[in-house]
């Protein structure tokens, strides 16, 4: 009997466990609608920041803007977007593995690495490395973040590439591109890229104001943003694919888990009945 | 009439044709409307006006609290490109009197220059929403 009282008890407490992930698969499969329907709104935006640089181009040297002056190379600073949380599949280990590869490189051709994280668990990795800086900290952005979010944080970008502090920045993040697949990626940020792609229609009538210069610094501004910000919403609606792949598989391995459990349980019940009745009519034999 | 497009980081605001729309730039408030020359200009924090016919009162202007961007005018067509827009209606002004208390009291605890910038830009950012709610009221 011992034994099926203990059956009974692991069956329950897997079914509990099901219960959490399967209640966690749900969870991570609403935020992920969001935030996948969130990241295609950036487009917009992106496209026209695009078209304004394109058309300043054909004006002011775009190239002789300070963000946009490549140097030789230095410090390297990676923005590295994990969750604050674990249970995501290989969400955070992707992007882990792909810093660890690119310090690696780093220390090779003598380059100096440092760390900007965003999410408690690159905050945790980066602060065990030896030799390799973490610039700041930050704590996640929760699932709906806001432009006055990335705002300090682009600015400090911003601030140290153009004192020279880093001569690179690269964002490492989960590219989205499907429910299915995720991948880790770096996109490099700054030294900021722009090639004019097509001939536009002459700017010579239009106006600027207050200048060139000063209009330039803003579409600058708004393209880095766009970027940071685009890599972090996709970052997040992978996380929360990823999440809700993990939490579905950890369902399916509980159910195979009560299944196997439940038959066991029945033999162990089935042969403890057998054995009684054996011995009931063992009995009934030697009162004969 | 000019075209009007509002576009954010959270997706096109407004995409509209209107008569008349009156923005914050750096160099002051300008209003722009059809046949307005080219342009391109910057935005500062402020608020946005939007007449959508020439015979709206002044009281049917609607308007929307942004915290800076860029500006562009060509062929009857404004692109406004900024962080963020909130339209007057989506301001709960009793939530925004609150975090702008909040961020006066971040400003005043302040310890470095980050912080400090951090909470001047709440402190910007939230005035201008009151500023859009109090519009608002003013005219219902």
């Amino acid at each position: 009997m011992a034994n099926t009282i203990v059956l009974k008890r692991r069956i329950g407490s897997v079914k509990n466990t099901k219960q959490i992930t399967k209640a966690m698969e749900l969870v991570a499969a609403s935020k992920m609608r969001r935030a996948q329907e969130f990241a295609q709104h950036g487009r917009a935006y992106r496209e026209a920041a695009y078209s304004l640089l394109t058309r300043l181009s054909a004006i002011t040297e775009v190239n002789d803007h300070p963000l946009f002056v490549k140097r030789n190379i230095k410090t390297r600073l990676y923005v590295v977007i994990t969750s604050n949380r674990g249970l995501a599949g290989s969400y955070n280990s992707n992007v882990i593995r792909l810093l660890a590869k690119a310090i690696i490189e780093d220390n090779k051709s003598g380059v100096k690495s440092q760390i900007i994280a965003i999410g408690k668990q690159a905050a945790q990795f980066a602060r065990r490395l030896e030799g390799v800086d973490l610039v700041a900290a930050y704590d996640g952005y929760g699932d709906q973040p806001t432009s006055n979010d990335v705002r300090p944080l682009l600015s400090s970008l911003s601030e140290m590439y153009a004192d020279k502090k880093v001569d690179d920045v690269q964002i490492l993040y989960t590219e989205f591109k499907s429910n299915i697949v995720q991948i880790a990626k770096s996109l490099s940020l700054l030294p900021a890229r722009f090639e004019a792609t097509e001939n536009v229609d002459s700017l010579a009538q239009v106006t600027f104001e207050p200048s060139v210069a000063e209009v330039l610094d803003s579409v600058t501004e708004r393209l880095l943003e766009v970027q940071l910000w685009q890599a972090l919403l996709e970052s997040l609606a992978s996380e929360h694919s990823m999440r809700m792949m993990a939490m579905k598989s950890a369902t399916d391995n509980a159910s195979d888990l009560i299944d196997d459990l439940t038959l066991a349980f029945n033999t162990a019940r089935q042969s403890a009945i057998t054995q009684e009745l054996a011995e009931i009519t063992g009995g009934a034999e030697a009162m004969k | 009439m000019i075209r009007f497009e509002l576009v954010t980081l959270g997706g096109v605001k407004f995409g509209e044709d209107v008569y008349e729309v009156l923005l914050p730039t750096l160099e002051g408030q300008i209003g722009v409307m059809p046949g307005h020359m080219p342009l391109i200009s910057v935005a500062t924090h402020g608020v946005i006006g939007v007449r959508r016919k020439a015979s709206d009162k002044d009281d049917m202007i609607e308007y929307y609290a942004t915290n800076g961007g860029v500006i562009e005018v060509a062929n009857d067509v404004l692109r406004v490109l900024v962080d963020e827009a909130d339209n007057a209606d989506d301001i709960n002004e009793q939530e925004a009197q609150k975090a702008f208390d909040y961020a006066h009291k971040l400003k005043l605890e302040a310890k470095d220059q980050v912080s400090l910038e951090h909470a001047q830009g709440m402190i910007d950012r939230q005035s201008v929403r009151l500023q859009v709610a109090g519009l608002k009221r003013r005219h219902r």
